[in-house]
């Protein structure tokens, strides 16, 4: 279908050095050596070739090198990968985001100093913790020291880098979870995701839980959680934009808006999805299979649904707009604000704390406007 | 070959156990040359049917007594005997699963004897499973088992002993005929009933059915009545002939009562119809099964469904969502009170929520059950406890063996379907087992105890109690379902009153955290997914005012003693 043209590209690095035991992302371990991941890497590069020579890269704005874990498969493909991108798109285009994710295991300072030469510009460092018996729970194939290390030499390149910090681990206090945290503010980062821990079917962690062996995560101890970094966060300087994520200021993840914004994207690789749209239709593709096909209606619904995410909500312009489509946008938010999910300000209606907190009710609440 | 032939049921063979009673025809050459026409009767054994088995007794000439060699006797072993001593028939012990390592013939031999006061030196040693020894039980019916007696030339009887419905061809009768003949074409009459039939089809099963010319004297078969109304060919009745009729019918006949009572309530609005539709279905195959219609404020529209016991409730709610798809939620069950007016009127009661005012209540006499209990010596003080603990009065007990105790006990019926087997099974490692039958009904100091959601009592949680066990129940009640209650959006306060006292009070937290989960590219389209199923899970629960409560909850009494 004739569409909008992509704005941000992701490609997918399905492999790791060992898959941790609450993971149900689409990778597997691999050993670095496996002629597998080479013949991966050159797929993907093809693909990017193709997509470059189809025009589709043209008005790439932000591009997100994705995983599993993009370090885990060494500089040399890393290399024939990123120089493919230079070649495919303008990666010096001003305001253009790159980001690469990498474990602290297999990121070390010759990598760092080369993927920031070939175009890489912001780095995400899976982390977790910075408390050795927790990443020992999670089955992580780094220590804390470790993880330390790897953003200190990231540090030497990037001026924009980002850690993952998991909470309601089992075993995790509430003064380890302060202390990573800390750490992550002290070793002056620019960005931090907070996720609370979630048992996902098919994971070791799920399988432990149901026979007893680990205990399932409590509501009460995760939301203390959330909180206690959004406190240590905002006191140190970082905005929360988002509802797991934080930034200290011009260092939002331009990608990742992109995806609570209604741009469309591309995915490349195993597992990634492209969102397709024109004016009338929007189409989410996977491993060559159409997993949302959504109408006008339901794309202004989803649009607000992924709006209140993020800290700033949604506009007047955008609900009238949605309004203008869609029956009872207007009384869903009125609703919402009566539950105080929500509030009006600056002509914005942005999510509350207890919004964010109670998340599954406020976007169930917009997305059922057009199921 | 199909194993569990008799048993047709997916729900028998899955339980091992027999619901429906089946006959059989099966010739049998015996060692002397002579050959031999066997009619046997598959029975259930489960006490909820007992009225059944008595039937199939005294349609039988002698009794085969199936004794677990690893279990020993039981209480429904003891039970099951007695009626058929007391139907004067021939018993021939039987201990089965010899082949099991765990086999202990002679402590069963000896059990047989000592409990049950029957010789068992000549007790036949079996494995149905290996076929050891089932040589030697046919060749003891043939010489113990006296041939069939009656008068072939006096006017029909036939004992109904058990009934089903064919769609194709109405009522079906197992009989067995006592005296006279009954062929194809004859109209025949159902002397308790009152109703009239004309016979389609006489015959065996083998265990497939063959047509027959007629049934006569001894002969066990089915009777195609294609009557619509199994209500008309009752378990128990005398089959006659409308133009020759039996001056007496044979003894015993009772009309079934129901013993529990359970609200039966469709989640979705309109499977009302559907669910009505599927028990009317289920009665014609199983005329214990009655209902009334009830309503409920928090539930809606559904039914008040009564059963013989506890297995046939859980036997018929299963029929109910599997064979019918329908989607069910139950109330916990309750018994028929009796409840004596000031005015002097007595108000027979099935359900909690038609409890009058306490003014207008003299007094409330509630049933009791005569409990039999088995168990091994050491388990008695177990016994006790649990009892004791039910309103159980202790009767007397006696020693079967060195290794069983017979322990009687009068105690509510109502306490014992508040899961009381499993709680008895599980104080006494799965050793006791237990028979009961009524004792009839006592006066007792009961109250209706309601919960509050949220301040507004919810109809469907209220629940009638001895006041002494009030507090405590009402006290576990609400802490049970402040476990089963999601956490809601808001503070969800429960209550357990007594005549707008309140026992108990506690709190179920407003919720802090839902899935936080990230949403990137991908992501987007499993939170749809995530949300739609959210969605879903809502429907399985019951909105009661604002509050979203699973349907376990209802069930949540039957667990006070965790």
């Amino acid at each position: 279908m004739p569409h909008h043209p992509y704005k941000a590209l992701y490609l997918h690095v399905p492999f790791c050095v060992k898959r941790c035991g609450y993971c149900d992302f689409a990778t597997r371990a691999v050993g670095r050596d496996s002629a597998e991941i080479d013949e991966y890497v050159e797929h993907m590069v093809m693909d990017v070739r193709r997509y470059a020579k189809q025009g589709e890269l043209a008005d790439i704005e932000s591009v997100y090198i994705g995983g599993g874990t993009p370090s885990h498969i060494g500089m040399a493909r890393l290399s024939s990968l990123l120089y493919a991108l230079s070649v495919s798109l303008d990666l010096t285009r001003e305001g253009l985001e790159f980001t690469m994710e990498a474990n602290p295991e297999s990121l070390d300072a010759r990598m760092v100093r080369d993927v920031w030469a070939l175009g890489v510009n912001r780095i995400s460092i899976g982390v977790q913790s910075f408390d050795d018996d927790v990443l020992e729970v999670l089955g992580r194939a780094h220590d804390a020291s470790r993880a330390q290390a790897a953003i200190e030499e990231a540090k030497q390149r990037f001026e924009n880098v980002s850690v993952d910090l998991m909470c309601g681990i089992p075993g995790q206090s509430a003064d380890s979870f302060a202390r990573s945290v800390a750490k992550a503010i002290e070793l002056g980062v620019t960005h931090v995701s907070v996720y609370p821990l979630t048992i996902e079917p098919h994971t070791r962690f799920y399988h432990d839980v149901m026979a007893g062996l680990l205990d399932e995560p409590d509501d009460d101890v995760e939301a203390d959680h959330m909180e206690l970094a959004e406190r240590m966060l905002v006191d140190a300087g970082f905005s929360r934009y988002e509802v797991a994520s934080y930034a200290k200021p011009g260092f939002e993840s331009k990608h990742n808006s992109s995806y609570w914004t209604g741009v469309p994207y591309l995915g490349i690789g195993e597992s990634a999805t492209t969102m397709t749209q024109n004016g009338e239709r929007r189409m989410r593709v996977m491993n060559g299979e159409v997993v949302d096909d959504l109408d006008r209606r339901q794309m202004e619904a989803e649009d607000l649904m992924l709006g209140v995410r993020m800290a700033r909500g949604v506009s007047d312009e955008r609900i009238a707009r949605a309004a203008a489509h869609v029956d009872g946008v207007d009384e869903a938010f009125l609703e919402l604000q009566h539950l105080g999910y929500v509030v009006h300000e600056e002509g914005r209606m942005k999510p509350t704390k207890l919004g964010w907190l109670c998340g599954n009710e406020l976007y169930g609440r917009l997305l059922d406007l057009a199921p | 070959m199909t194993e569990q032939i008799l048993d047709t049921m997916d729900i028998e063979r899955e339980r091992g156990i027999t619901i429906k009673s089946q006959a059989v025809r099966v010739n049998y050459e015996a060692d002397d040359g002579e050959v031999y026409e066997f009619n046997l009767i598959d029975t259930p054994g489960h006490v909820d049917f007992t009225y059944e088995v008595s039937r199939s007794l005294a349609a039988c000439e002698g009794a085969v007594l199936v004794v677990d060699a690893t279990q020993g006797v039981e209480a429904q072993t003891v039970a099951n005997a007695m009626m058929a001593m007391n139907a004067n028939l021939e018993i021939i012990p039987l201990i089965n699963k010899i082949d099991l390592p765990a086999s202990d013939p002679d402590r069963a031999r000896e059990q047989i004897e000592d409990g049950l006061a029957i010789p068992a030196d000549d007790a036949v040693l079996c494995s149905a499973k290996t076929g050891v020894g089932v040589h030697d039980l046919l060749e003891s019916v043939v010489y113990n088992i006296p041939a069939p007696t009656g008068d072939e030339d006096a006017p029909l009887r036939a004992l109904i002993f058990d009934s089903y419905f064919d769609a194709y061809r109405g009522v079906v009768a197992l009989v067995r005929v006592v005296d006279g003949t009954v062929r194809k074409g004859d109209q025949i009459y159902m002397m308790a009933a009152q109703s009239e039939a004309l016979v389609e089809e006489v015959g065996a099963r083998r265990p497939t059915e063959i047509a027959l010319p007629d049934l006569s004297v001894g002969d066990v078969g089915y009777l195609v009545t294609g009557l619509k109304d199994g209500a008309q060919v009752k378990v128990g009745d005398t089959i006659t002939l409308s133009s020759n009729r039996a001056s007496e019918p044979l003894p015993g006949y009772r009309d079934v009562k129901p013993m529990v009572f359970t609200g039966l309530f469709p989640i979705e609005g309109d499977q009302y119809e559907p669910l009505k539709e599927a028990l009317e279905k289920l009665a014609l195959n199983d005329p214990a099964l009655v209902w009334e219609p009830e309503t409920s404020h928090a539930l809606g529209f559904g039914f008040r469904v009564g059963f013989l016991g506890l297995l046939h409730m859980e036997v018929i709610e299963e029929r109910l969502e599997r064979e019918f798809g329908l989607n069910l939620l139950a109330t916990a069950p309750s018994v028929e009170y009796h409840v004596y007016k000031t005015n002097g009127e007595m108000v027979s009661l099935h359900s909690p929520q038609e409890m009058p005012d306490p003014g207008e209540i003299d007094h409330i006499e509630e049933p009791y059950l005569s409990v039999k209990i088995l168990v091994p010596p050491d388990y008695v003080g177990a016994v006790m406890d649990l009892t004791t603990n039910r309103r159980g009065n202790f009767v007397n007990m006696n020693y079967l063996s060195t290794t069983t105790v017979e322990v009687v006990w009068e105690m509510p019926l109502s306490e014992m379907i508040l899961d009381y087997f499993d709680r008895l099974k599980s104080s006494t490692k799965g050793y006791a087992s237990l028979d009961y039958e009524m004792a009839g009904y006592r006066p007792s100091k009961l109250v209706k105890l309601d919960i509050l959601l949220a301040g507004k009592p919810v109809d469907a949680l209220s629940f009638i109690v001895h006041s002494d066990a009030a507090y405590n129940r009402g006290r576990i009640l609400a802490s049970k379902l402040k476990e089963i209650i999601p956490r809601q959006m808001f503070e969800v306060p429960i209550q357990a009153a007594v005549g707008g006292r309140v026992l108990a009070r506690t709190t179920v937290k407003a919720k802090r955290k839902d899935v936080l989960a990230k949403c990137y590219g991908g992501d987007i389209s499993r939170k749809r997914k995530l949300l739609e199923k959210q969605k879903e899970g809502k429907k399985r629960m019951k909105a009661i005012g604002s509050v979203e409560v699973p349907q376990e909850a209802f069930m949540a009494i039957l667990k006070v003693d965790d």
